[in-house]
């Protein structure tokens, strides 16, 4: 069965301006709390220990570190502040795409970023930095301030049979109203910190998903064409979506919708 | 079939009471999917037995369902009577089963 | 920590020769609450109590989202007061899904050694629907619970 546009709704609603939030639709505080302990048991917590025997048995972080130039005791830090320039790539790569790097470096075949061992081992190497603020620094040098642009052009850009852009949902003006009963979240914004808590275990799904994927799901039921996983406006849209979450604390695997 | 067992408090006394979680990779299949990709059903893959020993005494026995979540987690209270190991062992319909292994070890 | 092994098909069975008359005994119980999997509430009610009365009581702890974000994933904690002693304790807790394909959940059997009757997990829920715990008491009692959960399509996808 074809998925209906509800996104039709949303339009109407970016025109109409906005609905009020309920109280009967939000989840109540004993909720909030049963989904928050949830965390402590994340369905995705064997899939990141998965990520851990992999990325150890095929790459380590010694090998790791050395790509990126730094030292291993520097790896929470670094791993806090992707997508970054890597001198080793010459260009601004996303944690996943430094996986593969190093795979290649390693002389293993580089397996496809929507693979099972990529996703797994962004996971775990992601949860190295786990209390670590974003500290993504996008005047770092010329290619991140590129970056930055062309991910903000993107996210504002409209696309698609609907003529919706990442903006009309996560704009700070529509932020907070509801579409189908879940309010529409400010991706920087404390409670969603999108960049800090993907990969995450997606209820929907049954599986472990990461930013870049849940972007391109996104993309799907907003009618717009999916931006190939590891292109230049896909890694610009990270950056930028990255920047809005600077200062949040990294807690990986998270658990959402 | 990947497994954990986490006790909660990490540190406690003969008498507390602590909590045992026992979390299994398992797709806990319902047997009624259909395969998006195939159209077939994909068929009922679930653990279906989970038991607890301590020191190889009986602690709790489960008999589980399909309509336990994806990766699940079996939370259930132990009385922790001396130092010790506590076993579980799962199954699943197709018949693999694993044993897991914690060490109880009170403080004092 | 914890160590974990990995045993398969005759591996399992010779390292738990101990444990097989134990393991038969869950046979048993399992039997009783077996049947077709698209068992009818009552049909599973009776296979559990035997037709004996459930009384829902506030000894009977059952926690569960109001609403819930999805039905994938719904945590559900189930405790009963009880002193879990030798001759007054909680034997079994039981988990069921009134509205599922398959509406039994877990079947729980408890010990003095447990020291609280607590079950925790998470379910699939296939709708809107009340989650029910019934409580099989030492004394040959049964106590229950129950709660509504909302199941949502909630958001964009």
């Amino acid at each position: 069965m074809r998925k209906l546009p509800m996104c039709t709704a949303l339009f109407s609603l970016a025109l109409c301006g906005m609905l009020n939030a309920e109280e009967s639709m939000s989840m109540n505080a004993a909720d909030k709390a049963m989904y928050a302990e949830m965390l402590e048991n994340n369905p995705a917590a064997m899939d990141v220990a998965e990520g851990e025997e992999i990325f150890n048995a095929l790459i380590g972080q010694e090998a790791y570190a050395k790509m990126l130039g730094i030292k291993v005791k520097d790896l929470p830090k670094t791993v806090a502040g992707f997508p970054r320039f890597v001198k080793a790539a010459n260009k601004v790569v996303t944690l996943s795409q430094s996986l593969q790097m190093a795979m290649a470096d390693r002389g293993h075949p580089v397996p496809k970023l929507e693979s099972n061992e990529i996703i797994k081992m962004t996971a775990h190497v992601k949860s190295l930095a786990n209390d670590q603020k974003i500290n993504i620094d996008v005047k770092a040098n010329k290619q991140m301030q590129e970056m930055v642009v062309l991910g903000q052009k993107i996210f504002e850009e409209r696309r698609g049979g609907r003529g919706l852009s990442c903006n009309s949902c996560h704009s700070p003006d529509i932020v907070g109203s509801r579409l189908r009963m879940q309010a529409l979240p400010d991706l920087g914004a404390k409670e969603t910190a999108s960049a800090a808590t993907w990969p995450a275990y997606r209820m929907t799904q049954s599986a472990m998903v990461t930013l870049d994927k849940r972007m391109q799901q996104c993309m799907k039921n907003a009618l717009l064409a999916e931006l190939p996983l590891g292109s230049k406006e896909m890694v610009g849209l990270e950056v930028y979506v990255a920047n809005k979450a600077k200062g949040n604390p990294i807690q990986i695997p998270g658990l959402k919708r | 079939m990947k497994t954990l067992i986490k006790i909660k408090p990490n540190s406690y006394k003969v008498g507390d009471i602590v909590k045992v979680d026992f979390m299994a990779m398992h797709p806990m299949e319902s047997g009624m999917r259909k395969d998006k990709d195939t159209g077939q059903i994909v068929p009922a893959h679930y653990i279906n037995e989970v038991n607890f020993f301590f020191n190889d005494k009986v602690l709790t026995k489960m008999i589980t369902w399909e309509s336990l979540s994806v990766n699940p987690v079996l939370s259930i209270s132990l009385k922790v009577s001396g130092a010790g190991t506590l076993k579980v062992l799962a199954k699943d319909n197709k018949g693999e089963s694993v044993e897991t292994s914690a060490a109880i070890t009170p403080k004092g | 920590m914890e160590r974990r092994s990995f045993l398969k098909g005759f591996g399992a069975v010779t390292a738990c020769a101990a444990l097989i008359p134990t393991i038969t005994h869950a046979a048993e119980e399992a039997k009783k609450v077996t049947g077709p999997n698209e068992m009818s509430m009552e049909s599973a009610i009776a296979a559990i109590t035997g037709g004996k009365p459930v009384t829902p009581s506030s000894k009977v702890s059952l926690s569960a989202p109001e609403i819930a974000e999805n039905g994938a994933v719904v945590p559900v904690k189930v405790s009963v007061e009880s002193q879990m002693s030798a001759n007054d304790y909680v034997k079994a807790i039981h988990l069921l899904a009134t509205k599922n394909n398959n509406v039994r959940c877990a079947n729980v059997y408890l010990t003095p050694a447990n020291g609280e009757a607590t079950f925790g997990t998470r379910i699939k829920l296939g709708s809107t629907q009340d989650v029910l715990a019934i409580a099989e008491m030492s004394n040959g009692t049964f106590l229950s619970a129950k709660q509504n959960v909302k199941v949502t399509i909630g958001g964009c996808g």
